[in-house]
């Protein structure tokens, strides 16, 4: 059988399409299943809604939220911060992660700091920022910031420590000046680590972000969350807690790991996060 | 005495992409006796890893039978030792501990099994290895501790897939003769399946040539015993039967 | 700059006898310029305290028997409610690293569980159970259960497929299998997610002492915001820190490594 190439291209694009289609619906079915569970088990067992919602209170809730615009307003909120914090931490991160780990003995001598600063990425900032910030959207941007920088910027160091010296003197004998040698071999040597870092480090924020804007703020997806408990809206809280978890699986699913299998692949760099 | 013995064995793989059945095993008969040595060749996809996986009890077959000391086989089981291409040593036990594995299934004391497990490493030549982890040895030490391991145990017959591809030639020459001595020594029935012709003639008592799914042809190798390369390569029996196999191997 | 040199290799020399100073001395040029801003008047007193401050509280803290109270409470938090989440998460790793159905059904499940996030369970926590130490307990394990099932499951799923095998064909029942081959290719595995999972739920504590607290180094950190007390809530940042990173550092780490090294299973 002859087939022409566009013609095979494309049958073969149309199966993958398939198949992206087909895991995403076994993706999604166990999901469903438990959607119908939770369907069937609270009218069931007359679950009272203070405790726990029904799917169709849910639903409304939703219809609701979206219908006054608050759900949007506070998704709109959390996800400003945590873009702006997100952006920042790496702005700052990346440069000085780099200027740290091209000298092997600076790394080595920052690396416990950073070890010590990672652990308190994000929440356990929360205190001093909003005493310092006060209550709002500066102390949760300082905690976001504060999450990420800290990872980004020890993965950056131990990203471009572990470039071979030998790569970074063929450069130079190939006539690389410093300028060449940050972008053409430091940056994209180190990537596949800042990808990793950003991974971990958002993770870190995202967490932040939620605990802060329950304490700290009147706007955001954990204040919807933390003033529907004064008021046992159960499924105000558990519409919040879809949202998040729906929100978080969007951007780590489509777009971190994407992000970071891309980078670790096309340079086949296969290294375990 | 027939030890091992396929009936019209079988196997067709679903094949996913293709969306049908493809037959890896059309159609083998094979009868092995006691302490038989038979090599079985075949270029590459006639269906030989399927057939040891088959008669291992790793997969499951779709048509014919296979009878170990006339049982029906069904599963993996301690009367058919493996010996893998990929030595499959487990990484967090010791020499010794992995040989002495199959003893410790059959709950076996600790001080005996030991005792077994150093013999057969004795054999082997590997006694100061005992108690060394698997990645502290060379791939060709690593493959004599999974033949030991696979013997320690006792088996009826013991299935080897291409078990030396993986170290080097020199090696893989000192593995051979290591392997028709401890043969000599222990007469286990052994089916080992190879792409080398040589290495195929080298050890057997008879020499199975396989393709696409079938039994090509047998040979009968003769050649007197202990077998070892310096001579061999010489011998004017053993230059013809390699020839022969290897152009039944090409025909197939 | 010959003088530098010495002093340089001195440096070397020594952490290398004792490398606990490589640990310790890159902390001091923190401390030092901390102490310099906070001396010179830039920032109010009260709001940006100097180290001898936060050393003092330190002391009186101990004096007083509060800050080991505190300790001892969130750690014995942390360690229950790790303890229940390794006694759950292992079995299910297991389970869903090797059953494909299993793996089928959970794995989505999993995910998506995990991408809602410990802290956005507290508030229906707080209604079910209250200001409490099953919310706390149900927060941590929550946390950590996820990195010790998700990397469970990576550590069956690369054990390698002949191992089974081999251990099948020398007489092995499933259960010895899973005992002598799957537990154990799985361990270093295992052990990191223990470590990420630790690392996580530490946190996680924290931020629910800050919101849920009668007591613990988190609620001490928060009790000194209502009050203004900066002192107190560095004081809680530099023991949070310094207890994770000797636990991670010289506890978790190494085992870490022995496990995989010896073995050869040596994950970077
Ligand atoms: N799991 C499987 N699913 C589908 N088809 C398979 C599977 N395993 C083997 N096959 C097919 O069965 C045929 C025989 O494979 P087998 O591995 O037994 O060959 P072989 O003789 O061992 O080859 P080699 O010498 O390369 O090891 C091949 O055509 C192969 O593509
Ligand atoms: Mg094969």
């Amino acid at each position: 059988m002859l087939v022409a190439p566009g013609q095979k291209v494309r049958s073969r694009v149309a199966w993958r399409g398939m198949n992206s289609l087909v895991g995403a619906a076994l993706f999604v079915t166990p999901l469903l299943m438990l959607v119908g569970i939770w369907a069937i088990v609270v009218p069931l067992f007359n679950v009272n809604p203070r405790i726990f919602p029904s799917v169709g209170s849910v639903a409304e809730a939703a219809v609701a939220a979206i219908g006054d615009g608050s759900l949007i307003r506070h998704i709109g909120a959390s996800m400003l911060r945590v873009g702006l914090g997100t952006l920042l931490g790496v702005l700052v991160a990346v440069p000085l992660g780099i200027a740290m780990g091209v000298s092997p003995a600076v790394s080595a001598f920052l690396t416990p700091l950073f070890r010590f600063f990672s652990v308190l990425a994000g929440i356990a900032w929360i205190p001093i920022a909003t005493l310092w910030f006060g209550y709002g959207f500066g102390a949760i941007i300082f905690v976001i910031f504060n999450a990420v920088f800290f990872v980004v910027a020890y993965n950056t160091l131990l990203g471009v420590s572990t470039i071979p010296m030998t790569i970074r003197n063929a450069a130079a004998s190939l006539g690389a000046g410093r300028w060449a040698l940050l972008t053409e071999v430091l940056l994209p040597g180190a990537l596949p680590n800042i990808v990793t870092g950003v991974r971990t480090g958002l993770g870190f924020a995202w967490r932040g972000l939620i605990a802060a804007e329950m304490i700290a703020t009147n706007v955001g997806l954990g204040y919807m969350l933390f003033v529907a408990r004064d008021f046992y809206r159960t499924e105000v809280i558990v519409l919040g807690m879809i949202v998040i978890g729906v929100l978080w699986l969007f951007i780590d699913r489509l777009l971190l790991v994407p992000l970071e299998r891309a980078t670790i692949e096309r340079w086949g760099l296969v290294r375990r996060t | 005495m027939k030890t091992l013995s396929l009936k019209n064995l079988r196997k067709t793989y679903f094949d996913p992409y293709a969306g049908s059945q493809v037959t890896a095993v059309q159609d083998v008969s094979l009868d092995v006796e006691q302490g038989e040595f038979v090599s079985v060749v075949g270029p590459s996809g006639c269906g030989k890893t399927t057939i040891l996986n088959m008669i291992a009890g790793f997969i499951p077959y779709t048509g014919g039978e296979i009878l170990i000391d006339g049982n029906l086989v069904k599963g993996p089981g301690p009367d058919r030792g493996v010996v893998f291409q990929s030595f499959a040593l487990f990484p967090w036990k010791t020499v010794l501990e992995n040989v002495g594995f199959g003893p410790k299934m059959r709950g076996v004391p600790k001080d005996e099994r030991d005792r077994t497990a150093r013999e057969y490493l004795a054999l082997a030549g590997l006694s100061h290895a005992a108690d060394r982890y698997p990645n502290e040895l060379s791939g060709g030490m690593q493959q004599r501790v999974g033949v030991v391991r696979a013997l320690a145990n006792n088996p009826a017959v013991l299935l080897m897939d291409e078990p030396f591809a993986s170290v080097d030639a020199q090696t893989r020459m000192t593995l051979q003769e290591e392997l028709t001595r401890i043969w000599q020594e222990r007469k286990p029935t052994v089916i080992f399946i190879t792409h080398d012709v040589a290495e195929a003639v080298f050890l057997a008592n008879r020499v199975v040539v396989l393709s696409k799914g079938r039994v090509l042809d047998q040979i009968k190798v003769d050649l007197p015993r202990p077998r070892v390369w310096d001579q061999l390569i010489e011998d004017e029996t053993f230059k013809r039967l390699s020839a022969q196999v290897l152009q039944m191997v090409r025909a197939a | 700059m010959n003088i530098a040199l010495k002093f340089w290799s001195g440096y070397v020399r020594a952490t290398h006898r004792w490398p606990i100073i490589a640990t310790i001395v890159p902390f001091i040029p923190v401390v030092a310029i901390w102490s310099i801003v906070a001396n010179s008047g830039m920032f109010p007193r009260a709001f940006f305290p100097a180290p001898v401050d936060v050393m003092r509280s330190f002391i009186s803290l101990t004096y007083k028997g509060i800050l080991p109270d505190y300790l001892q409470d969130s750690l014995i938090r942390l360690l229950f409610g790790a303890a229940i989440g390794v006694a759950l998460g292992i079995p299910l790793g297991i389970l869903i690293g090797s059953s494909r159905l299993a793996h089928r059904i959970c794995w989505p499940v999993l995910l998506f569980f995990q991408a809602i996030g410990d802290i956005a369970w507290l508030p229906i926590l707080l209604i079910w159970f209250g200001f409490g130490l099953t919310t706390m307990t149900f927060v941590i394990v929550y946390t950590v259960l996820f990195p010790i099932v998700l990397s469970t499951v990576l550590g069956v799923q690369s054990v390698h497929r002949d191992l089974a095998r081999a251990a099948q064909s020398l007489g092995a029942s499933p259960m010895r299998v899973l005992w002598e081959v799957t537990l154990p290719g799985a361990l270093p595995n295992i052990i990191t997610g223990l470590r990420n999972g630790l690392g996580y739920g530490w946190r996680a504590l924290i931020a629910v002492e800050i919101i849920v607290g009668t007591s613990g180094i988190g609620f001490m950190m928060f009790d000194a915001r209502r009050a203004g007390s900066t002192v107190e809530i560095l004081l809680g940042m530099i023991v949070l820190g310094t207890l994770w990173y000797i636990v991670d550092a010289w506890i978790l780490a190494p085992i870490e490594r022995a496990t995989g090294q010896r073995w050869g299973l040596v994950t970077s």
